[in-house]
């Protein structure tokens, strides 16, 4: 039976007035995961690169993996949310500021997978003294701080009525500067006509700009590798590609979110088994569309028969013969198959194939970067097996974790901040102002 | 959250599976950390003209794993067979070869001119000592250049020393020769000496050189019994003359100085567009603001 909503603001008054037990503890795994990372960090940054398995031949490895992957959850937050908010689509209200909230923080983490890569975080601000246009390296710098701006001022538009009624909700007991602060960031903000409009008109402005950046960003990325003529990447067809694999990434991780809020705040009156649904027939096209992509680009690299793609394909085939299957058959077929079938479409198994999509598309993103770099055109010398494979070490997996557990801190954080539902219109389509108090 | 923890039990093998290819030498030096460590030591000779260049690498031995030793002392020596005369010591670099030059004026010989090259680590608290030697006799090549009827031709004469300290000639050897490239000596022939110890070649056109058409070019004497390697080199302006690529409008290439004009263009009018709309959705924030201070709070 689906629970209705009442009073949202003070359903949600306890996440945001106090921590439990279990959310200290939570946090406190969190930082220590991150505090592991930053032991790998310093680990990295004073013996050098060495400590991780890069070397001359596979230069990139985990990193670039990571980068990719979380850029890509972030342009899908952007592309769900503003796609949801343009399209006024009446059941987007409890899950849309989850798909912001994505975009902002893993926006925020991926980048910094960039600077884990650079080896000499000392020139970094030659970027901007010496970066040349003709570089897609450029082109990503730019487009990735023109997003970040872009989405920052999205999240604010959306999340600025709610702002207002924290500040003006008496009940709540918060603490003094927080009151304040959510006064300085309502803007005076007092849901007036003309100020609705001004508000509306912004955000629906944002939204549509979100939606184009997010698809330049991640083509942008994409040309990085397509622009070369290393095999695996130089295609057509990588930008397409990449946006479809960041929106269906994006949307597994949606619906891992929407589970995890649900249980945790006990949410079940706002997120119902028809918002996973929702999502999860999202997650299912763009499965098809991923799968038709993917099928795509190797059916057209096997049937070229040129020399070094017939080597990758060999490659994938034998010695990533688990990753390639799980990224490339199950992280497909499953979501069609569950979401597809009606009576698979429970919450659980929804949630289930899309931690399994989550897996998958991680290493989609790995097979993409790792093989390739593994069957270069010119033959290196002194070819240690060591040299010539990438393992990842424990400092790039450490790493790796601790910006999963940025990204989770993060979001437990934002979500204490503020409504993780907009309190604001959640009961549907709001043609006026309505603040459910 | 029980088929989430049956999910990560399944998938969890599958992640080792596949990112385990093989061991790291990190993890091989844990494996066999109670396993004793062997040093070993090659040496390689490189006559040259005036030098002969002694390579010591060295190499520890741990269990199934060897690795380079860095930063270890070798002390190089040369002697007739008898005794032997220290010329000085060198470090290992990170491969673990360790170089040193020695004058050949100054080599110490037997009496059929044959010289012991002997290499020493003393080794430490932590890796045994090791040697290696090396036994040759010195030899010289040189090369000529000349143009005969506007043919390009190479002579190359190998000369040994004899019992009195006279230059002879090493008849009915091979020589080989090579230009170095990028990553390896490029073949161009191979000459076969005469009895006066000299052979000629007609030098190949078309092999590109530097911006000037300058060419390396080096004669070997590989792996002969007596005399070991060998090897003479000389530079000649008979190659094809470098052309760096010069873009004559702005290109892709990062090294041109200005990018394409369309490049920049369409750049410009994106960061425009979008960083309009941004100005514009900050700028109806700056209304809402303002608009506050005229109205009544609805809440």
């Amino acid at each position: 039976m689906e629970l209705e909503p009442k009073n949202p603001l003070r359903d949600f008054s306890p996440q945001l007035e106090k921590t439990s037990i279990q959310g200290y503890v939570w946090i406190v795994f969190l930082l220590a995961v991150i505090g592991l990372g930053a032991y790998a960090f310093f680990e990295q940054l004073f013996k050098g690169h060495e400590v991780t398995g890069m070397r001359d031949n596979v230069v990139w490895g985990v990193y670039i993996v990571n980068f990719i992957f979380f850029m890509g959850i972030s342009y899908a937050g952007a592309l769900i949310s503003g796609t949801l908010h343009l399209f006024k689509t009446a059941w987007r209200k409890p899950i849309i500021r989850m798909a912001e909230f994505i975009t902002i923080i893993a926006l925020l983490i991926g980048p910094c997978f960039i600077l884990l890569c650079i080896g000499r975080l000392d020139k970094l601000h030659y970027l901007v003294f010496f970066g040349r246009i003709q570089s897609p390296i450029t082109w990503d710098v730019i487009a990735i701080t023109t997003d970040i701006f872009g989405c920052f001022i999205f999240l604010y538009l959306s999340l600025l009525r709610d702002l207002a009624v924290l500040r003006d909700y008496e009940l709540l007991q918060l603490p003094n500067w927080r009151k304040k602060l959510y006064k300085v960031l309502a803007l005076g903000y007092t849901g007036t006509p003309e100020q609705q409009k001004r508000l509306n008109r912004a955000t629906d402005i944002m939204a549509a700009m979100v939606i184009s950046i997010a698809i330049i960003v991640y083509s942008v990325l994409a040309w990085i590798f397509s622009v070369t003529l290393q095999p695996g990447w130089h295609s057509t067809i990588f930008g397409p590609y990449f946006v479809i694999a960041a929106v269906y990434s994006g949307s597994a991780v949606l619906i891992i979110c929407m589970w995890v809020f649900r249980k945790v705040y006990h949410l079940e009156a706002y997120i119902t088994q028809k918002h996973f649904v929702a999502v999860g027939l999202i997650m299912l096209v763009l499965a098809a569309f991923f799968g038709y992509f993917t099928f795509s680009d190797y059916l057209t690299k096997w049937y070229g028969s040129e020399k070094n793609d017939e080597l990758l394909i060999q490659l994938l085939f034998k010695e990533f013969y688990w990753p390639f299957i799980i990224s490339n058959y199950i992280g497909v077929l499953l979501p069609l198959l569950v979401v597809g079938i009606k009576k698979f479409r429970t919450i659980g198994n929804i949630t289930l194939t899309a931690i399994v999509v989550v897996i998958a598309l991680w290493l989609n993103r790995y097979l993409i970067v790792v093989p390739t770099l593994e069957s270069p055109y010119l033959p290196i010398q002194d070819a240690r097996p060591e040299w010539l494979n990438y393992t990842a070490t424990w400092v790039e997996w450490s790493l790796t974790a601790a910006g999963v557990a940025i990204f989770c801190l993060l979001f437990t954080l934002a979500s204490k901040f503020i409504t993780i539902v907009p309190v604001t219109g959640v009961a549907g389509e709001e043609k006026k102002e309505e603040v459910l108090l | 959250m029980k088929r989430v923890f049956a999910l990560l039990l399944i998938l969890a093998p599958m992640f080792s599976l596949a990112f385990s290819p093989g061991s790291s030498p990190e993890e091989a030096k844990t494996d066999s950390a109670s396993t004793p460590v062997e040093s070993r030591m090659a040496l390689n000779y490189l006559c040259g003209s005036d030098s002969v260049t002694l390579t010591a690498t060295l190499s520890i031995k741990k269990g199934d794993i060897t690795l380079a030793l860095e930063n270890a002392p070798v002390e190089f020596a040369a002697g007739d067979g008898i005794t032997s005369k220290p010329f000085g010591k060198a470090k290992t670099d990170q491969e673990g070869n360790a170089v040193f030059k020695i004058a050949a004026s100054s080599l110490p010989a037997d009496k059929a001119g044959m010289v012991t090259y002997g290499a020493t680590f003393a080794g430490t608290a932590k890796y045994p000592g090791a040697n290696a030697s090396v036994t040759a006799k010195p030899a010289k090549i040189k090369l000529f250049f000349s143009i005969e009827d506007s043919v390009h031709l190479l002579k190359v004469t190998a000369t040994q020393k004899n019992e009195k300290g006279e230059d002879v000639a090493i008849p009915k050897e091979t020589v080989m020769l090579y230009i170095p490239r990028l990553f390896s000596l490029l073949k161009i022939g191979e000459i076969a000496l005469d009895e006066t110890g000299t052979g000629t070649l007609e030098f190949p056109k078309e092999i590109v050189g530097d911006t000037l058409g300058n060419l390396v070019v080096v004669a070997k004497i590989e792996e002969h019994d007596v005399f070991g390697f060998v090897q003479g080199q000389n530079v000649i302006n008979w190659g094809v003359h470098k052309q760096y690529y010069k873009a004559e409008v702005p290109s892709r290439e990062l090294w041109t100085p200005i990018a394409p004009l369309w490049m920049i263009i369409t750049l410009l009018i994106m960061l425009a567009g979008v960083w309009a709309h941004y100005m514009y959705a900050v700028y109806e924030l700056v209304m809402i603001k303002r608009l506050s201070k005229k109205d009544k709070p609805l809440f």
